[in-house]
């Protein structure tokens, strides 16, 4: 980036002070992607791309306006902080409750994410390779099934940002994250088909490809798949039984299930026409959700990870964020905003995925607190019960309440020891269910990979959800008929 | 002079790519001018506001595809980017999805696709958003949210083949979910033209649900007849027209992965049309990304599956014909229209014993989408259905079954059409409400 683009951030700021209003943000943001997807082997194309502009925040009169503007120049931010400011004093008398900001110590700080294999340290030819080496894997994995078609994509990427507020803050920032996705279909006619979508994705550069170990692990996962085609029996479904949740869907679990909800915007109505509204209200500090296994965290700042970041998108310093805490709700997320209607401060949950979109509140690294046990100790004692290691079908109601997970890999539990592949087993509960039922937790913490969809116009920003194997006792399990 | 902006960026870069070594170059340059209004707790909670213009370019070389974006402002970054992908270009395998781009052919444009009472709203729609606050509120209802926007778009395409083309257009889009005790109500509206008499409709047809739905109570899953309003329809049926482009197909994410045209795949009371060719559908243009011009089909007609959409290189690499869908890489629908059936929709719940109007869904996933079993959970008003008659209002289920079974289900289709546009209908939709025999439901145990 160049100085030019901060002189344009300080103008937007003075423009707006100019032109009277209450506060002022303005944020220089690019993101540039480079993606190469094959299918079967083959290259299907090679995409480079970026977008850059600046956006504006103002608040005139008690009401909000934001726009952005890809034209880097000062009349391109001037009319763009005009055109927030108009907009925003024009709807000032619809306005009940005027929007105030809280006060916070806010950063003046730059910081970048570390890369110890650049994008450019690896060849194209040997980005493609890596690709075509997955099919080359995966194709030869089975014998009765055919793998029916593998979409495998490699993507680097870059955000970088400034941010400069009207009350101080002053951030500049850089993060590269690798991505890598996959869709495998596996088929044997008569049996039918199974199908897998899973992406890696994090901040850092081409090491990553060695941790997340796709040549070695999928050609496992297919030959898995044709087993369930093959050999998997029908889940218990008549009574019900323990089940061992597996930190894939954990990850999803405390994502949809306490991050969402938690998000204060949500629990004040502001996303209540898109993505809903949330079982939490306002009130709900200290109310118990879940056994005293429940400790869920959200934490931006965890170093390589998805959803890094030191300082939010209206210059609040980051932290961990105790969301559930042995069971009990204990913190929202917060931005600006939210922090003023609560009387509290912002814990730095306010992101924007690029130049066109306005700061909203959202979560980054979300995560189940890990216990001692191991995994044998975590089934031991299970007489009869199911496994669920991974997912597809997923979905939860607009309060967050009613979850469903349609189970991939799942394995029958019988006196303490895995018995074979289960097929197309369904947990669906509610949260206060989910996290009463938890007796147990190994200490096997993952994190997965997620783009979580929030705001209108739409935002996709990086997260990372995780958490150990967990049993549930006591549940009913439903199947995929 | 937005034209002539956009036409003289295309042939700039489409000069710099040729000069570069590439032996192909297709550029779209887009206008987006939008306001937005976004509306919580009965109040505006965000104005927004983007003025910007785009590039997406295509370049080929020796069969190797490869692609650029950027903004216009630093076209210059653009170029830049071309030059590095000229020495990428040796390096990557051809595409197995290489095809010529097709010539040029003549473009029949539509008319009217700018209306002018939308580009006052882009520059002032506060009279817009005191109409929806007002309208939404004619009725006992406890709040709203929802949005409202407005936008002018123009599209340039030229490629190294000679297509020299413009296009623009405006839309509206908006939707009103209105509470009243513990009920709720939604509905929307798209279209490239403002009618506030829709917009009044829209805000009152949520509040009037929302109403209706005030005391939900507890109902047990099972397999029942539901009236899928506009809105739910338009969110599953999407899903199996965005299945029908070619690239879903062989990307095995699609349900046409096993069929072919000429197949049976629904109830032969569905027709669904890919519609680029409808002025009053926010996405109609005349030509696609390839220059090809646009013409409406069915995906679908009476239950019998006609059409997979291509672009000319999922034509050549499946056998068949460019169906005008290209996007500057894969070929995708423009809007959903789902032809009128003969019935009210007092008719259509008249026709059902045992079951339940529902008007709204989201959060559509699926487990599979060869076999396309999926699950929805609903949201708002679902008015339960015995003999006939609206007898009250359910809390929130699961519809957990697959699209085939779905489509071969369809009983009926009702005899009015509705615009729908928004988070879970992202392709502008028309269509009416529809019932589905023995539809799968499903419920949280515990």
């Amino acid at each position: 980036m160049t100085w030019e683009m901060e002189d344009l951030v300080f103008h937007a700021v003075k423009k707006g002070e100019e032109l009277g209003v209450e506060y002022v943000e303005a944020r220089y943001h690019k993101r540039g992607t480079k993606t190469i997807i094959t299918r079967n082997g083959g290259v299907l194309g090679l995409q480079s791309s970026f977008d850059e502009g600046i956006a504006v925040r103002v608040l005139v009169d008690g009401a909000l306006g934001f726009s952005s503007t890809e034209i880097l120049t000062r009349e391109g931010v001037e009319d763009a902080v005009r055109r927030a400011v108009d907009n925003a004093r024009r709807h000032s008398s619809l306005m009940k409750e005027p929007i105030r900001f809280s006060e916070e110590r806010l950063g003046r700080a730059s910081y970048t994410a570390a890369q110890r294999k650049g994008f450019d340290e690896v060849s194209d030819e040997d980005k493609v390779s890596y690709l075509a080496e997955i099919w080359s894997k995966v194709s030869g994995a089975v014998r009765e099934a055919r793998v029916a078609a593998l979409m495998a994509m490699l993507s680097e990427s870059f955000e970088e940002k400034v941010l400069v507020t009207s009350d101080g803050a002053y951030v500049r920032s850089l993060v590269p994250r690798l991505s890598l996705g996959y869709n495998v279909v596996v088929t044997i006619p008569s049996k039918g088909t199974i199908q897998r979508w899973f992406s890696h994705s994090a901040s850092g550069g081409y090491e990553l490809l060695d941790e997340w170990g796709v040549h070695d692990y999928l050609p496992r996962d297919v030959e898995t798949y044709e087993k369930i085609l093959l050999e998997a029996r029908k889940p218990p479904t008549d009574k019900p039984v323990d089940v061992v949740v597996g930190s894939e869907i954990v990850g999803l679990v405390v994502h949809e299930s306490c991050g969402h909800p938690s998000e204060a915007d949500r629990i004040l109505g502001r996303e209540a026409a898109q993505a809903g509204k949330s079982f939490i209200k306002p009130d709900m500090r200290g109310y118990r959700i879940g056994s005293e296994h429940a400790t869920v965290i959200d934490d931006p700042t965890i170093p390589g990870s998805n959803g890094f970041y030191l300082y939010d998108e209206e210059g609040v310093p980051a932290r961990p964020r105790y969301l559930y805490k042995e069971g009990v709700i204990n913190e929202f997320l917060h931005n600006r905003w939210t922090a003023a209607v609560f009387g509290t401060k912002s814990n730095a949950a306010a992101r924007a995925n690029g130049f066109r979109g306005e700061p909203i509140v959202r979560m980054a690294n979300t995560y189940f607190k890990p216990g001692d046990m191991s995994f044998e100790e975590l089934i031991e004692d299970v007489k009869l019960g199911v496994y669920m290691k991974s997912y597809m079908e997923w979905n939860i109601d607009d309060e967050r309440w009613s979850q469903r997970y349609g189970g991939l890999e799942a394995y029958l539990i019988e006196n303490g020891e895995l018995k074979g592949l289960v097929k197309n087993p369904v947990l669906e509960v509610t949260t206060k269910k989910f996290y009463s039922s938890v007796d147990a937790v190994d200490g096997n913490l993952r994190f997965y990979a997620g783009t979580c969809g929030k705001g209108e116009p739409m935002q996709g920003v990086p997260v990372w959800f995780g958490g150990p194997d967990v049993r549930l006792r006591n549940i009913m399990l439903r199947v995929i008929a | 002079m937005i034209r002539d902006e956009l036409l003289g960026v295309g042939e700039r870069i489409v000069k710099r790519g040729l000069e570069k070594g590439f032996d192909e170059v297709a550029v779209r340059a887009d206008y987006y001018d939008a306001v937005m209004v976004k509306f919580a707790n009965s109040e505006p909670s965000v104005v927004q506001s983007w003025r910007e213009r785009e590039v997406g370019v295509y370049v080929s070389k020796n069969g190797r595809i490869l692609g650029t974006s950027g903004s216009v402002e630093s076209l210059g970054d653009v170029e830049a980017i071309l030059d590095k992908l000229s020495g990428v270009a040796d390096k990557i395998p051809e595409s197995m999805l290489y095809a010529p781009l097709p010539e040029p052919s003549e473009i029949s444009f539509m008319d009217n696709l700018v209306d002018d009472r939308v580009l006052g709203v882009v520059k002032d729609p506060s009279d817009v958003s005191e109409l929806i606050v007002e309208a939404v509120q004619r009725r006992p209802i406890d709040y709203f949210a929802g949005m409202f926007e407005a936008a002018y778009t123009a599209r340039a395409l030229v490629t190294s083949k000679g297509a020299r083309l413009f296009e623009d257009g405006t839309y509206i889009k908006s939707y009103i979910r209105a509470f009243a005790g513990e009920g709720s109500g939604q509905w929307s509206l798209g279209s490239r033209r403002l009618d506030k008499k829709k917009i009044e409709d829209m805000a009152e047809t949520a509040a009037r649900y929302a109403v209706e739905a005030r005391s939900p109570v507890e109902v047990e899953p099972g397999v029942y007849d539901i009236v899928l309003s506009p809105m739910v329809a338009g969110n599953l049926f999407n899903y199996v027209t965005r299945m029908a482009s070619a690239l879903s197909v062989l990307m095995g994410m699609s349900i046409f992965a096993s069929k072919k045209p000429g197949d049976k795949v629904a109830s032969e009371k569905l027709t669904i049309i890919d519609d680029p060719r409808n002025p009053e559908l926010p996405n109609s243009w005349s030509f696609d990304d390839e220059g090809v011009e646009t013409y409406s089909k069915p995906i679908i007609e009476r239950g019998v599956f006609k059409t997979l959409l291509h672009n000319s290189k999922t034509a050549a690499k499946m056998g068949g014909k460019t169906t005008g869908n290209a996007g500057l890489l894969s070929p995708h629908p423009w809007n959903m229209s789902i032809p009128a059936g003969d019935r009210d929709l007092e008719e259509l719940i008249g026709d059902v014993k045992n079951g339940f109007l529902v008007t709204n869904n989201w959060y559509t996933r699926l487990q599979n989408y060869v076999e396309g079993t999926f699950s929805t959970i609903t949201r708002d008003a679902i008015l339960i259905i015995r003999n006939g008659e609206i007898t009250g209002s359910a809390k929130k289920f699961r519809i957990a079954d697959t699209f085939p079974r779905i489509l071969g289900n369809i009983e009926a289709l009702g005899k009015n059409l509705y615009d729908i546009y928004w988070w879970e209908v992202e392709l502008p939709s028309r269509l009416p409400y529809v019932l589905v025999r023995d539809v799968h439901t499903s419920k949280h145990t515990g």
